[in-house]
């Protein structure tokens, strides 16, 4: 199903001589995340912006479910798509609750409904309701506001979502982070996205379909596979990169791939029994859990060396791990940093699920290509 | 609460009490005495109050809403000469202002609340276009990709987030009124400035003296109100 088509759309800034977008012709299909991505200037914002008709088109037409937008009324069409834009556009003096509260409250919602709808999306993202419902924006870390910015979207349930590198400014663990929670969430929502970046792992990562533009012209439009193994031009080989493997990575979850599973104890088990465990495992690693079965830590031979009678009172504490939702690459920069031949995975609850090594990176590009 | 704020409000009261007290018991003779005692300078606090108030409530109404219209982007094109036509206006003394407007709408107090309202629409109306303009695009393209009407940013963000610089606006533009009024006397409106022109008049220092004092710590007493307001309502 076709959700949103763009048929030679043109625009042209007044008092400008160049094509801000030249002749866009695309299709977006529901329930998945379309990419624009080039490099600045390129007519990526202009083209998000004028879906939602916050810039209108010079000529050509844009259709939302077969209708032409500019049969709709622009406030009518906007409450019906999410917005996330490139500086977030928190509300400084309202609450987070407000800010998340604002589409609920244009669309006249009853106060009951929209306080327990504004819970509802902050524990969505990861902010607990007691803590920041209260809070302004400028009470939020960066990566809070890009969740603020997002629940804030979601609230309304749109089915559409334009969203304009909405995780631009954070580090680049905090993104990675946002990214997997967000692809989480997509995957229970299946809303169609239009989401705009310049950073062309992202792209790989987040797209199910990936639009290059280059001087607001669409010069690729393909999914992430077919994007890095059959690039349309030199300029699109040049901004996927040299390293087409490496970029690969990106194409790979950690859901995607079998893992090893190193034994597991807990932390009120004996020492000799973690000795017995670590000299058994191959990777020589113990995974350390507590009564609801998360993973709080590991031993490993260098803590077997500490004093103590019990589990808990050697275990190193877990750090720097992945999800189902981390990419290869994620995982791959996580190792190099944490210095093993490995990292370690959990689920959404915490719970492991088992250790990504080096070789099983080497095993899913090889059988990936 | 500010700590400062509040020492100088209630420092200024406490020397206006004082003040008052100390002229009543030694006015400097009969002539003086006449002016300085309770009912009259009550009266001159009425007077000049209430000049300042409705000159003051007069300017922000139009004012703000001036500002407002000045920055919707229908009327962009006004904005730099409404602001020019401000600017060229305040540098103009209020001495002059109340002069001009005595000469052609003649003595009493409704020629000086009407200069008074004129000098203090500036303030207000520069603070209002400024404060709304100085919001970041994006908060605006923000609610306005969310949906909301036209309406609706004006009354949720705009002006929420300019109040506390128009209250700046409102603040310069009382203390700017209060020291006019004081020269409002020259045309027959009354005030705090009766004393000081009836003292010049008949050289009695101590009416002068009173007179100047009464309406400086007026003005200061108002100042620390509204910047103690414009305080709480800034955006933190
Ligand atoms: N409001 C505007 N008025 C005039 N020209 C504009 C406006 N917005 C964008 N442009 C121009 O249109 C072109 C495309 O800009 P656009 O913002 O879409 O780029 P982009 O791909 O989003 O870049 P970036 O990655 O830097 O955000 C640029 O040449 C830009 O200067
Ligand atoms: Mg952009």
């Amino acid at each position: 199903m076709i959700k949103i088509k763009y048929e030679n759309v043109v625009k042209q800034f007044p008092g400008s001589d160049h094509l801000a977008v030249d002749n866009l012709n695309m299709e977006v299909h529901e329930g998945e995340i379309c990419i624009l991505v080039g490099p600045s200037g390129c007519g990526k914002t202009t083209s998000m912006k004028m879906t939602n008709r916050i810039f209108e088109h010079t000529s050509g037409h844009i259709y939302i479910d077969g209708v032409d937008n500019r049969d709709i009324n622009p406030i009518e069409l906007r409450l019906g798509i999410g917005y996330v834009i490139q500086e977030i556009g928190l509300f400084p003096h309202m609450t987070i609750a407000d800010n998340v509260a604002t589409v609920l409250v244009e669309k006249k919602w009853p106060k009951n409904k929209i306080h327990q709808r504004v819970e509802e999306m902050l524990n969505l993202v990861g902010l607990d309701p007691e803590i920041y419902s209260k809070r302004r924006p400028s009470g939020l870390s960066g990566g809070q506001r890009q969740r603020v910015g997002v629940a804030r979207a979601l609230a309304s349930d749109p089915p559409v979502m334009l969203m304009d590198e909405p995780f631009g400014a954070v580090d680049p663990i905090t993104r990675a982070r946002l990214q997997n929670e967000f692809l989480r969430l997509q995957e229970q929502m299946k809303k169609t996205i239009i989401f705009v970046t310049h950073d062309i792992d992202e792209a790989i990562k987040m797209g199910d379909r990936i639009a290059v533009m280059r001087y607001g012209q669409l010069v690729q439009y393909a999914t992430p596979d077919d994007l890095l193994s059959m690039p349309a031009n030199d300029f699109v080989s040049s901004l996927v990169g040299g390293n087409r493997s490496i970029k690969r990575l990106n194409l790979i979850k950690v859901e995607d791939i079998d893992l090893y599973r190193p034994p597991e104890v807990a932390e009120g088990d004996s020492k000799t029994k973690v000795v017995e465990a670590v000299a058994g495992d191959k990777l020589g690693v113990a995974l350390v859990v507590d009564d609801r079965g998360k993973l709080v830590g590991t031993v490993t031979n260098t803590d077997l060396k500490r004093k103590g009678e019990y589990v808990k009172d050697i275990y190193a504490p877990a750090h720097d791990l992945v999800g189902p939702k981390s990419t290869l690459r994620d995982t791959l920069s996580i190792m190099l940093g944490y210095g093993e031949g490995y990292a370690l995975a959990v689920d959404q609850e915490g719970k492991p699920r088992g250790a990504v090594s080096v070789d099983d990176i080497f095993s899913a590009v090889k059988d990936n290509e | 609460m500010n700590r400062r704020n509040l020492i100088w409000i209630i420092v200024s009261f406490l020397l206006s009490v004082a003040t008052i007290f100390y002229f009543v018991n030694y006015p400097g003779g009969k002539m003086a005495a006449r002016l300085l005692n309770f009912e009259t300078i009550t009266k001159a606090y009425q007077q000049h109050i209430l000049m300042v108030f409705v000159a003051s409530a007069a300017a922000i109404i139009v004012s703000v809403s001036l500002g407002i219209l000045i920055t919707r982007p229908f009327f962009s094109k006004w904005a730099s000469i409404v602001d020019n036509i401000v600017n060229i206006a305040q540098t103009i003394p209020s001495l002059a202002i109340l002069a001009l407007f005595f000469t052609y709408l003649g003595r009493g107090f409704s020629t000086a609340i009407f200069a008074l309202w004129l000098y203090a629409l500036l303030p207000i109306l520069r603070n209002t276009s400024a404060g709304i303009q100085n919001i970041s695009p994006g908060i605006i393209e923000s609610a306005r990709g969310m949906g909301m009407s036209n309406l609706h940013i004006l009354t949720r963000i705009e002006l929420p987030l300019a109040l506390p610089v128009i209250m700046g606006g409102i603040r310069t533009s009382v203390v700017i009124t209060v020291g006019a009024a004081a020269l409002a006397s020259f045309i027959g409106a009354g005030g705090l400035g009766d004393l000081i022109v009836t003292g010049l008049s008949v050289s009695r220092n101590t009416l002068v003296v009173a007179g100047g004092i009464l309406s400086a710590l007026l003005a200061i007493f108002l100042d620390q109100v509204l910047d103690l307001i414009e305080d709480s309502l800034r955006i933190r």
